[in-house]
């Protein structure tokens, strides 16, 4: 029974955490300028963040590494400081969206402007992350921002036309009124939402906080393969309210109330108040995960005493980083910079710097040396190189494609 | 680099490749706390560099080096021997997936950093020393 109650939680928790405002603008955007018509992106980058994540999680269970120990170990010093420094400003950047996020939230719940909440938001993560053990940490957040369910309840009740939505599935290509590049700008930046290096740092560095040893494969196997594809959905269904409400009237999502708008419009007030606590939540957990994985990836790169299960005084430059980190994140978003654009940049950032994180991971998870009998089977070898070639082919087309549509303008 | 670390017999690779399995690894302290990443390593030199014999002993590891090497090692270059830190090769004892040590982090002079963050910035904030609840 415990076993069970276990899974289900690790499941929960996985699509909870799925979700950041990387996702949740990014499937509004998308849904309400392209229809359905960029779902198999979401499916792409499901399916490779499953991958990603379970080879990750499977070096840190049987060596005890997490993933930028290895980056630096595997890439060398040159590689891996170029690497570190693209990381580590991507990541900085994902922060300071996500605390922005969470301050866009607390807006639409308060009608007090969101630069009054940015200081009060980044307050609140970084107590939790000074105080709070890593399970319950992971766990309550994970929970809450399940609400967010409520966008698959109120593409119900919305009761869209379900064939003319499944012909958007199947048109793979722009919509009459926009060009192909911003089509395909637009699926780069919902590939990196969905395949987020730091999503990555931070279940490699969890299985290391919780101690993962081989036998909890099993799983983490589990938590991976059905929790990521469950967040996918709720992705989708973002997208498919965006589509059904705001795409016949041509709303382009600029902002996250927008993104609300339709569940609003579907069930009210009620419906409203669940998606904020959604917003808060999912915002407020990434928040956490990354700044976490600010301070692992610096920690991890220069062996530093790192992780939630020692006390702060045991690691020190860990902690001071995180702070440092969440400092960051507040003086950029107080000098009024749009949370929404800086979460668009993030998104797009992170697809170009895929590659470098998820190369070494692929490595060590084929090294025998490393991984003993868990190495990586043909199968799997297989699909990782197949991903590799994709992830390298996205990297590559990004700053292309960002400079021929300005950004998707 | 042969026979540079007390050689074991069941080992799978009994042959250690500095670059490989040295350079860039975690260090590990005997309660398994994270020391440093290794730097660069530090070798003996011949008796007498001006004068090379065949007679001179092969050079060994001497020690774990830390600190600013990273840069000279990716730019090129020498940095002061007095602004690196070592850790001595016979402190160490075990070689794998890290390099484990068997002395503490604190009886190390790398750790300054560590120990000048905590005591100046961390342990002065309200629950800096105690678990997380």
């Amino acid at each position: 029974m415990k076993r069970i109650l276990g899974l289900a939680l690790g499941i929960l928790t996985a699509i909870g955490g799925f979700l950041d405002i990387g996702d949740i603008v990014t499937n509004g955007v998308v849904g309400s300028r392209f229809g359905l018509s960029l779902g198999w992106v979401v499916v792409l980058g499901v399916i490779g963040i499953c991958i990603f994540a379970h080879m990750s999680g499977k070096v840190a269970a049987v060596s005890g590494r997490a993933t930028f120990e290895i980056i630096r170990e595997r890439l060398g010093p040159r590689l891996a400081v170029a690497n570190l420094g693209a990381s580590f400003f991507i990541n900085l950047m994902t922060v300071t969206a996500e605390i922005g996020g969470i301050a866009l939230a607390l807006q639409l719940a308060s009608s007090v402007t969101y630069l009054a909440w940015v200081p009060l938001a980044a307050l609140a993560a970084w107590l939790v992350v000074w105080r709070v053990k890593f399970d319950l940490l992971e766990n309550v957040t994970g929970l809450l921002g399940l609400t967010l369910i409520v966008f698959a309840v109120a593409l119900f009740l919305l009761g869209p036309n379900w064939s003319e939505l499944g012909a958007q599935v199947l048109q793979h290509g722009a919509l009459a009124q926009e060009k192909l590049s911003t089509y395909l700008y637009y699926a780069v930046a919902l590939f990196g939402a969905a395949m987020t290096p730091y999503e990555v740092f931070f279940f490699s560095s969890g299985a290391v906080e919780e101690g993962w040893t081989a036998k909890d494969l099993g799983q983490s196997r589990i938590n991976v393969l059905v929790g990521f594809p469950l967040g996918g959905v709720l992705s989708l269904a973002i997208a498919g309210c965006a589509a059904v409400v705001l795409l016949p009237e041509a709303i382009t999502v600029t902002s996250l109330s927008q993104v609300a708008l339709p569940v609003a419009a579907a069930g009210g007030k009620i419906a409203l108040a669940v998606v904020i606590v959604g917003f808060v939540a999912a915002t407020f957990g990434a928040t956490l995960e990354t700044t976490l994985s600010g301070g692992y990836t610096l920690a991890q790169f220069f062996g530093w005493s790192w992780g939630k299960f020692r006390r702060p005084v045991h690691a020190a430059r860990f902690h001071l980083t995180m702070i440092i980190c969440l400092l960051i994140g507040i003086g950029v978003m107080m000098t009024g910079v749009d949370p929404v654009q800086v979460t668009e940049f993030s998104v797009v950032f992170s697809a170009i710097a895929l590659p470098l994180t998820y190369l070494p991971i692929l490595i060590v998870a084929n090294d025998p040396e490393y991984m003993g009998q868990h190495v990586n089977g043909r199968g799997l070898s297989a699909v990782g190189l197949v991903y590799l070639v994709i992830i390298l082919i996205v990297s590559l087309a990004a700053i292309p494609l960002m400079i021929i549509t300005g950004a998707g303008q | 680099m042969r026979g540079s670390y007390p050689p074991d017999p069941g080992a799978q690779h009994p042959m250690l490749d500095a670059r490989l399995h040295l350079l860039d690894r975690q260090v590990i302290d005997v309660d398994g706390e994270p020391v440093t990443a290794v730097d660069d390593v530090e070798l003996s030199g011949p008796p007498d560099p001006r004068h090379l014999s065949p007679d001179d002993p092969a050079p060994a590891v001497t020690g774990l080096l830390s600190g600013v090497t990273l840069g000279t090692r990716i730019f090129g270059g020498r940095s002061p021997r007095s602004r690196l830190h070592s850790i001595d090769w016979r402190a160490v004892s075990d070689v794998g997936v890290t390099i484990v040590l068997h002395i503490r982090a604190g009886q190390l002079e790398i750790g300054w950093t560590e120990r000048w963050v905590r005591d100046r910035i961390i342990a002065k904030i309200p629950g800096g020393r105690h678990d997380p609840e």
